[in-house]
This record gives C-alpha cells, structure tokens and sequence, in this order.
C-alpha cells in the first residue's frame, strides 16, 4: 500500500515536472508563457532594470578597444533619463521608439539625397541631347530649377501638398501637418490643398519630422520640374523659364501631389466610391513624371518648334545632340538616384522590408526598358540607336514608379519592356504626327510612360504590396478605374492649369527667344557665356544651319 | 479653336468624376473613363495642338 503511494507520488512529481517543463520545450511554442512567468508581476516602467545581467562592458574593457565589434552598442549606449534611479523599462521603450524613427530618418534622408542627385544626371542627358551652341543655356536651367523650384515649393508649395497629411506613422506622425481644405460634395469629402506648413513654420511645422517629409517631397518635386526644361531646350527664353518653375514648385504639382499623396480627393476614392485602394501611385510616375511631361507638353505647345526642325511641307529633321556620352553616364545617374525614388517612398526601412522588392522591380523594370527600345530601334532602322536606348532605360524607370511598390517582378519586367517600346512609338507619334519639337524625349519618355506606369498599377498590382493594392489581373477591376481617373485629371486638369498659366507668363514675359538669338545659338544671347569657348562649334545638317 | 481644345481636355476631366456622383456601375464608370481620355487627347492633340501648328515657324 505504501509501495503504490510512493509510486504514485513519483509518478505524479515527474508528471509535473514534465508539464512544467518539458512540453513548452517540446513543443516549440512560444506564444505559450511558462507558469513561473504568469506568476511573476510584470515590472513597473519606472522601475530600475537589472543592467548587470546583461554583462556590459567595463571602462577598462572598452579602454582596450573594441576590433570585434562585440562590445560596442550595448545597454551602456541606452540613455537614461534619471541616472539616479538608473536604466528602467520606460528608457528602453522610448530608446525603441527612437531607434525606429531614426533608422527611418536616415533611410528617408539619404534617399532624398540619392533623389536630388537625379538634377545631375538630368542635366547631362538634356544638355548632351542639345547642340554645342547651347549648352550653357540647357544646363544653367536644370542647374536653377533647384533653385527657382525649392525656393517656390518652400513658401508655398509643401503646405498645399501636404499641409493635411498627418499620420506619417514611419516618421513619428508628422502631426503639425493636419490642416486639409476639403469641399463637401453629396456627403463624401474632397480634398483639394492643404493649409499647414507655409515657410515651414506656420502651422506649427517646425518640427523634425516634417523636415524629413519636406527634404523628401521637395526633391520629387524639382524632378518634376526639371522634366519641362528638356521639352523645350533650346528656344526658351530664359526668364519664361523661371517664372514658369516657380508656378509648377508653388501651384501645379503640389494640387495633384495633394490629391494623390497628401489625403486628397484621388487618394480618397478607395473608401468615398469604392474605387480599389484609391489613386495609387507609389513613388511618383503620375505626380512627378506625368506631371512634368505634361507641362512639358503644355509649354513646348505654346514655345513652337525650333527653327529648323521641320521643312515647309512638314517633314521633320532629326537636330542630333553634341555629346551622346554625356547622355549615357546622365542616364546612369538617373538611374542610381531611381533607388533613392522608388525605395525611399516607403518613407523608412523599419518595418518596411519591402525595399527590396522595390529595389529590385526598379532595376528590372530600367533593364527591360532599354531593352524594349533598343530592340524597336534595331528592327525598325538596323541600328542600336544609343540615345533611344537611353531613353528606354529611362521609360521602364519612369513606368515602374508608380507599381514598384505593389508588383512583382514578372510585372516589373513586362511594365518596363512595355515602356521601352512605347517611348520609341510616342517619340515618332510626338516628332512627326503632332510636330510638337521635343529635342530630349522628355513628353514621351515622362509624359506617355508616365501615364502607362499609372494605368499598369490598376492591371498589376498583385495585392501583397504596400496597401495591399491590388490590379485586375489579380481580381480587383475598379482598381482600374481609380487609375483611369488619375490619367483624366492630369491630361484634363493638370494640363490645361500649366497651359493656362504658361500661355499668361507668354502674354506678359513671352516663351520663345528671338530668330536671331536661336540661330546663334542661346549661350551667348541669353546667358552672357558659351559652354565651350575654347571650341570652334562646326556648323552643318539642318539643325546647324538653322 | 485652342480655346474649344481646351475645353473638351476639361470636360474630358470632369465626365468620370462626374461620373462618380452618378452611378456606382464599375462597367458605366470605365466607359467614362475612356470617353473622358479620348476627349481630353482630342482637345490636347486635336485642336490646341492643330491650332498653334496653323501659325508655327516653320509654314512662314
């Protein structure tokens, strides 16, 4: 009898043993808590934590040098807020927070920075694209539209995009950016501009956050801004130009900026009409791209042809430009500064891995790109052609922005290849249909691909991207018509606000240089200095003797 | 006619987002989209774009 109750005292005492301690093991499930820490109180947040159970570096240790690496960042690199009472749990979450924000501070940061790069790349592909006798006057432009643009985006053109776009969670929150002018129309609100932020400090928007958010969008939009100068390179009269820089940084991008990016009425058509997520555009190819083709459309318009482009019975002439290298490494430039455009729109890396899908979608959809167009060019004409297939290079970037975020790379593939022929198509529609004069490629390349990447989103996007956007062929069709609706604003809306604008700085300033100022060649006439004066500029073709 | 090719680029805006207020038909919506698109080309490319080659450098 005895015998059987100490049996089963073991027994039991193994049994318990086992629960206790074997079976979490076993089982591997670490959602699961151990008994001893159900018991134990979860400790106050103010209470000092045990810091030498992690074993930190002594001073003598790190004295010593540290070559491994091992003992440097510990919990010695915590701050405390009150050393009397030493390290507590309310430190380490804020040290949590804080490291959170700062890594996405400085992915945002230094993607802004890789982003602003891009003025050099297009500087050189546009002034390479034009003849020798201008080059001064093409690349002080895309040199100043930094200028003009940030000065003009600064005052005024931030607040109008993103006065109302708090509740960037990645950045902190933003918050001081809550001021959205919207209309109320049959009971849905549209948000048309927002009302916090001018000079970055009204508002209450001197704030770190939105510092960041400002470096970022500023740099996006002077892209934009750039794109019109090579839609009209080589005619422009130089003070048309300013003006017409500072009215796309101040007004024309930041509205439709709002309404795709900064809680406007695009972005709300997901949750007012049911439209898929809303107008997604992930890191630009309608805002920026379409944006800025388009005014280039709207100004090369109203500028007219260069002398010499086309002959009487409307025939036109190919004007080559002076430096194809130049073109080349700008494009490559391009497109190094494109993993700061499309990576850098997730505005961090801390809980955004996606970067890396992004990332490479965007190198994918620029190979195939330059791909598309070479391939086009050498059935159509037997040749390579280089500078088309830099510029195809430059149209799978400029269609994979908006679905970087959203696709996969199968998708990314075929948008960029997409891309790569539909440039060269457009540039033949552009140059000899419509006659509008576009030394660069800038209406097609950002304009036409611009629109193409917008509507690849409503087919493409597969669901499992930021937003859980998902296109048609992954069975959301209304995700479409949100896409659809974004192209008609910017061809209907967008266009015809530029144009309207443009043809009142026509009337006040006028566009177009004087005949004899283009013949010379704009360097002298309206810069005061050629690009290259220890040069002989070799006079031939149809493009010179103009 | 650079005035009409503007106007039918803005109507060619305003006929989907009007749209949206009208129907909450995706197959209507699209159709829309489309008219609103092909409109707004028209204008751009049809008439302004037509209307400034009338007088461009190149026909003096």
């Amino acid at each position: 009898m005895r015998r059987k109750k100490l049996n089963a005292l073991i027994s039991g005492v193994i049994l318990m043993t086992f629960l206790l301690c074997g079976v979490p093991a076993w089982g591997q499930t670490p959602s699961q808590p151990t008994t001893s820490t159900q018991a134990t109180p979860a400790p106050s947040l103010t209470t000092a934590l045990p810091v030498k159970e992690a074993n930190p570096p002594s001073a003598d240790q790190m004295a010593k040098g540290d070559p491994s690496g091992s003992m440097t960042g510990t919990v010695n690199d915590v701050t405390v807020s009150n050393p009397k009472v030493g390290l507590t749990l309310a430190d380490t979450l804020n040290q949590v927070g804080q490291n959170k924000v700062a890594i996405n501070f400085v992915w945002t940061l230094i993607t802004g920075f890789l982003v602003m790069f891009m003025q050099a790349g297009f500087a050189a592909v546009e002034t390479g694209l034009c003849r020798a006798k201008n080059a001064n006057h093409t690349m002080m432009m895309n040199f100043m539209v930094y200028g003009f643009g940030l000065f003009a985006y600064w005052v005024c053109g931030f607040a109008l995009q993103m006065g109302g776009a708090a509740g960037v969670s990645s950045l902190g929150g933003a918050a001081p950016l809550s001021g959205e002018f919207a209309l109320h129309i049959a009971g849905k609100s549209w948000g048309l501009f927002g009302t916090h932020g001018f000079f970055l400090t009204q508002g209450g928007t001197y704030d770190v956050a939105v510092m960041v958010l400002f470096l970022f969008e500023m740099v996006f939009m002077d892209t934009a801004a750039t794109i019109v100068t090579g839609g009209c390179a080589e005619r422009w009269k130089f003070a048309a130009f300013a003006v017409s820089s500072v009215f796309l940084g101040a007004i024309t991008y930041p509205l439709f900026a709002n309404w795709a990016w900064g809680g406007g009425w695009l972005y709300a058509l997901g949750s007012n009409y049911g439209l898929g997520s809303g107008y997604a555009d992930f890191a630009g190819s309608g805002v920026v791209h379409a944006v800025g083709g388009l005014s280039a459309l709207a100004c090369a318009i109203i500028v007219g042809p260069r002398i010499g482009k086309y002959n009487r019975d409307g025939s036109s002439n190919a004007i080559p430009g002076h430096d194809i290298t130049m073109v080349l490494i700008g494009c490559f430039i391009l497109a190094f500064g494109w993993f700061g455009f499309n990576p850098g729109s997730t505005l961090g890396a801390s809980g955004a891995l996606r970067i890396s899908t992004i990332a490479v979608d965007t190198m994918l959809a620029g190979a195939t790109g330059s791909f598309g167009a070479v391939f086009y060019m050498w059935v159509r004409y037997g040749k390579p052609d280089a500078s088309m297939g830099g510029n195809g290079l430059l149209a799978g970037l400029v269609a994979i922005t908006a679905p970087s975020g959203f696709v996969n790379t199968i998708s990314a593939a075929i948008i960029g290849l997409i891309a790569g022929v539909l440039v060269c198509l457009s540039v033949e529609f552009i140059d000899r249909i419509a006659r509008i004069d576009d030394p660069v490629g800038a209406i097609s390349v950002h304009g036409t691909c611009g629109l193409w990447g917008v509507i690849s989103v409503g087919l493409f996007a597969d669901g499992t991207g930021v937003g859980s956007v998902k296109g048609l062929f992954y069975g959301e069709p209304s995700q479409l018509i949100a896409q659809l609706i974004g192209v008609v604003t910017l061809l209907g809306c967008i266009f015809t606000l530029t144009f309207v604008a443009n043809l009142v700085i026509d009337y006040f300033i006028g566009q177009r240089v004087s005949p004899e100022s283009e013949l010379e060649g704009l360097d002298i006439p309206e810069m005061g200095a050629v690009g290259y004066p220890e040069f002989v500029l070799k006079m031939q073709g149809a493009g010179a003797a103009a | 006619m650079k005035f009409f090719g503007l106007l039918l680029a803005v109507c060619g805006w305003l006929l989907p987002v009007a749209g949206l207020t009208w129907t909450s038909s995706l197959g209507v919506r699209f159709v829309l989209c489309l008219i609103g698109i092909g409109l707004c080309l028209t204008g751009i490319l049809g008439f302004l774009n037509r209307a400034y080659m009338k007088e461009a450098i190149w026909k003096k």
